[in-house]
């Protein structure tokens, strides 16, 4: 047949093209370091920076750059949990009402300009100002004044005695920022801090490039570049941390922690967290109004099972307040409510509760779905029938907050790892509807939290918040199922990150080898 | 044209007032206060009557501004200026890969009738249809980045015309690129097999005609009208429709831009991008039309 010399000739063609795919070059890109490494390093976040001004976001990722940039008055100390002066020199209180706040001397911004009490009420107004709109306005909410007393001290004035106002102030939300900056350009997208690393670009239109800030006033860091980079899809960060094109990713989730721990080049971290996952109850519906009821259900769950699902990325405790926030305490644990299955199907057969079905909310992450899945599994073997209904987050965050579930699986990140600032937003009746969102109100409850709010002796404020979390243990409004283990992998050739319990890490002192 | 792109301009705005879900909400986090939440409401103009915002909506886009982002406050002409050339280099490269690969295809399966070439390129279309974005593109990520290295993981950060740019290029394109080719294939192979057929062909035979220009001429450009069509609708759907594949790949582009911009209740900015792919997809389809009267004289319009 004549046209053989053109099917043959097509048929080359789409040889070739496939086989174009395939022989480019073999020469790796990326790849691991060699010998004496450039002080580069490339982090892989799988959401986007949503912006880098500290007074106007509230995500971690953007936290996450910010931390580099940024810096706070205080800082809680990761290993001792105790709260350490980082740009302020003390605190004092003459009266509970008044902190004078002392700074230390002789520290600039990134722009040059003097670090000082000019700066701290610059910001602290403007996170309070309502025309700034600041997602985290609520931290500073209990200061009523903010006075420049000289150049080194500044008063900030409170109503009402505020404890937590130290753990506030380590919050990253609450970091200083350069006055002059602020008001010449925009802070999220051009920020300038105090901080060991500075903005230096914003590549791809998404990924953030920082570069050394010499004049660091700890001195410069060792790293000279650190790029944040946008990988949406976590299999595919993983790929990439494999063939070395970027150099540490957080958050590993259990499904892929078999996968990253069989990578040679590859260290993982893993560090006991402040954040808290538990089961919440609609306080406003029956039967979940009914302790009876909630107490079946604290029976019913296994949640030591559960976390030993986690392959160690999470820490099994009864306490709400969890074992790294301050107001733990560990006789507490004894009060918690622990899994009996038979006395959980006792409850349910004697009260009836067999009958109705309960909706468990969750959103439709992998985690909180997961979560979702055994409870359904557990409390049906109690009898108690569950359906689940999986909700996209903007929606989940509506839903939850308008009450539209019965039970639902939630978790806190607790930033300021300050036990008030867990039971006050999640329980207090105050935020019923709000981020209280089981619309829980038990006025001896919103006495405890209030005291431990307002009293600045952190003695006297432990002994509360441990008297309120055995309430909750008691009353059960909800239900703890685990506290979260930060974590983090690493290409071996990184070293020093300090990753922190609530997630945030530094890379003041990370080099690579 | 207009009224085409204003009536979709108000159906996605609408769509996205109506559903559930409130921007200040997940600008705010879980950990934000009532207080807080309406503050920022204030601060997006969100308490106005929904039809006062559609109309500032639509006179700003009249005067060429498109608003600004609700979450990252940048512009939404800027961004999606931005990553647009990302997704027409990605949309481009696979359309090529599509067309090169489905057009011979579907002639060799059409000149091959029935035979193994034939069933198995019918099989192997019948697949690139059928397999998802994400697992092939997973899958290829493994074999030939992880594996192999002979491609980066993803990211589409070098220009296209460098060596760098098209290693980037063609595992995305080759995923994005497959499903297109498929339904090419499938296309061109019945298109070709009907003219194949036709008396003017037997006629070109007997008159001797090269059998090289009486497949290349004669068939091919008769066959290619519903061909064309199918590469306009699929290039189309690349322009706007590639989010796994730039999920997948870490490539920021539009698909994904809005994507995100969903999951955040950014209104301007869902707004902005749908306008943009409606646009495309409209001249596309413009281009197609003309691309018709070129190959087949008989189509003219008046």
């Amino acid at each position: 047949m004549k046209n053989r010399s053109l099917t043959k000739w097509l048929t080359l063609l789409l040889i070739l093209t496939f086989a174009l795919a395939g022989c480019s070059s073999n020469s790796s890109s990326g790849g691991s370091t060699k010998g004496n490494a450039a002080q580069e390093i490339t982090y892989a976040t799988t959401s986007k920076v949503v912006g880098l001004s500290p007074i106007l976001t509230n995500d971690s990722v953007s936290s996450s750059v910010i931390e580099q940039v940024y810096e706070t008055l205080f800082y809680r100390d990761s290993k001792t949990n105790e709260i350490k002066s980082l740009l302020a020199e003390k605190a004092d209180n003459p009266d509970p009402n008044t902190w004078v706040i002392t700074l230390k001397k002789g520290i600039k911004f990134q722009d040059g300009t003097e670090f000082n009490a000019d700066a701290v009420k610059y910001t602290f107004d403007k996170i309070k100002d309502p025309k700034t709109a600041a997602p985290r306005a609520s931290l500073l909410e209990p200061i009523k004044s903010i006075e420049v007393q000289d150049p080194q001290t500044v008063i900030l004035k409170t109503e009402k005695p505020y404890g937590p106002m130290l753990a506030a102030l380590t919050h990253s939300n609450a970091a200083i920022v350069s006055p002059t900056a602020d008001k010449k350009q925009d802070l999220m997208k051009d920020p300038v801090g105090t901080g060991p690393f500075k903005f230096k670009a914003k590549e791809n239109g998404e990924d953030i490039v920082l570069e050394a800030n010499k004049d660091y006033w700890q001195g410069a860091p060792k790293l000279k570049k650190v790029t944040f980079k946008v990988v949406p899809e976590i299999t595919t960060a993983v790929s990439m941390l494999q063939t070395g094109k970027v150099n540490f990713l957080d958050n590993v989730t259990a499904e892929l922690l078999p996968r990253v721990e069989k990578l040679k080049n590859v260290n993982i971290e893993k560090k006991a967290g402040t954040p808290v996952y538990y089961l919440a109850f609609n306080m406003e519906k029956e039967p979940m109004n009914n302790p009876e009821f909630r107490k079946a259900v604290a029976y019913a769950l296994d949640t030591k099972g559960y976390v030993n699902k986690l392959k160690g990325l999470g820490v099994e405790s009864s306490s709400f307040i969890g074992p790294e926030l301050f107001g733990y305490d560990k006789s507490s644990e004894d009060k918690a409510v622990k899994y009996d299955p038979e006395k959980a199907k006792e409850i349910v057969k004697a009260n009836g509760f067999d009958k109705q079905q309960i909706t468990l909310l969750a959103a439709n992450t992998a985690g909180y779905m997961n979560m979702a899945e055994v409870f359904q599994a557990q409390l049906s073997e109690a009898g108690i029938k569950v359906k689940i209904e999986t909700l996209e987050w903007g929606t989940y965050l509506e839903a939850s907050q308008n009450g539209k579930f019965d039970l639902t699986v939630a978790g806190w990140s607790n930033v300021t790892g300050d036990g008030s600032e867990l039971l006050f937003p999640r329980l207090h009746s105050k935020n019923a509807g709000s981020t209280n969102v089981g619309r829980y109100k038990n006025p001896e409850l919103d006495k405890l939290i209030e005291a431990s709010r307002s009293t600045v002796d952190q003695n006297e404020r432990k002994e509360l918040l441990k008297q309120a979390n055995e309430l909750v243990l008691s009353d059960l409004p909800v239900i703890p199922i685990y506290h979260g283990v930060a974590s983090m992998a690493s290409d071996k050739s990184v070293t020093g990150i300090n990753l922190e319990p609530t997630g945030q890490w530094s890379l003041y002192k990370a080099e690579r080898k | 044209m207009v009224l085409l792109l204003l009536g979709i301009s108000f159906i996605v705005f609408m769509s996205m007032h109506i559903a559930p879900g409130d921007p200040a909400n997940i600008i705010g986090g879980p950990t934000a206060t009532k207080e807080d939440i309406a503050g920022i409401r204030e601060s997006l103009g969100l308490n106005k009557p929904i039809l006062v915002q559609y109309f500032d909506y639509v006179k700003g886009v009249f005067q060429g501004d498109f608003g600004f982002s609700f979450q990252t406050k940048e512009s939404v002409s800027e961004a999606l200026m931005s990553r647009f050339p990302n997704t027409l280099n990605l949309a481009i490269a696979s359309i090529i890969v599509a067309v090169i690969i489905g057009v011979a295809a579907g002639i060799i399966s059409a000149l091959k009738h029935n035979s193994w070439f034939d069933g198995a390129a019918t099989v192997i279309s019948l697949a690139g249809i059928s397999i998802p974005n994400f697992w092939l593109g997973a899958i290829l990520i493994l074999i030939f980045a992880v594996n192999l290295q002979w491609f980066p993981v993803g990211g589409l950060t070098e220009p296209f015309w460098t060596l760098e740019g098209m290693k980037q290029l063609i595992l995305p394109a080759i995923t994005l690129g497959t499903g297109s080719a498929a339904m090419i294939a499938r296309m061109s192979r019945s298109a070709m097999l009907e003219v194949i057929r036709a008396d003017y062909v037997r006629t070109a035979r007997a008159k001797g005609v090269k059998e090289k220009s009486v497949i290349l001429i004669h068939c091919l450009r008769n066959a290619m009208i519903p061909v064309i069509t199918v590469i306009g609708l699929n290039f189309g759907f690349l322009l706007g429709g590639t989010i796994i594949t730039e999920q997948v790949f870490a490539i920021n582009g539009v698909g994904r831009l809005m994507i995100e911009s969903i999951a955040a209740r950014d209104f301007p900015m869902v707004q902005g991008a749908v306008l943009l792919v409606a646009t495309l997809f409209v001249l596309v389809n413009l281009v197609v039309d003309l691309v018709y009267a070129f190959i087949d004289p008989r189509i003219s319009f008046d």
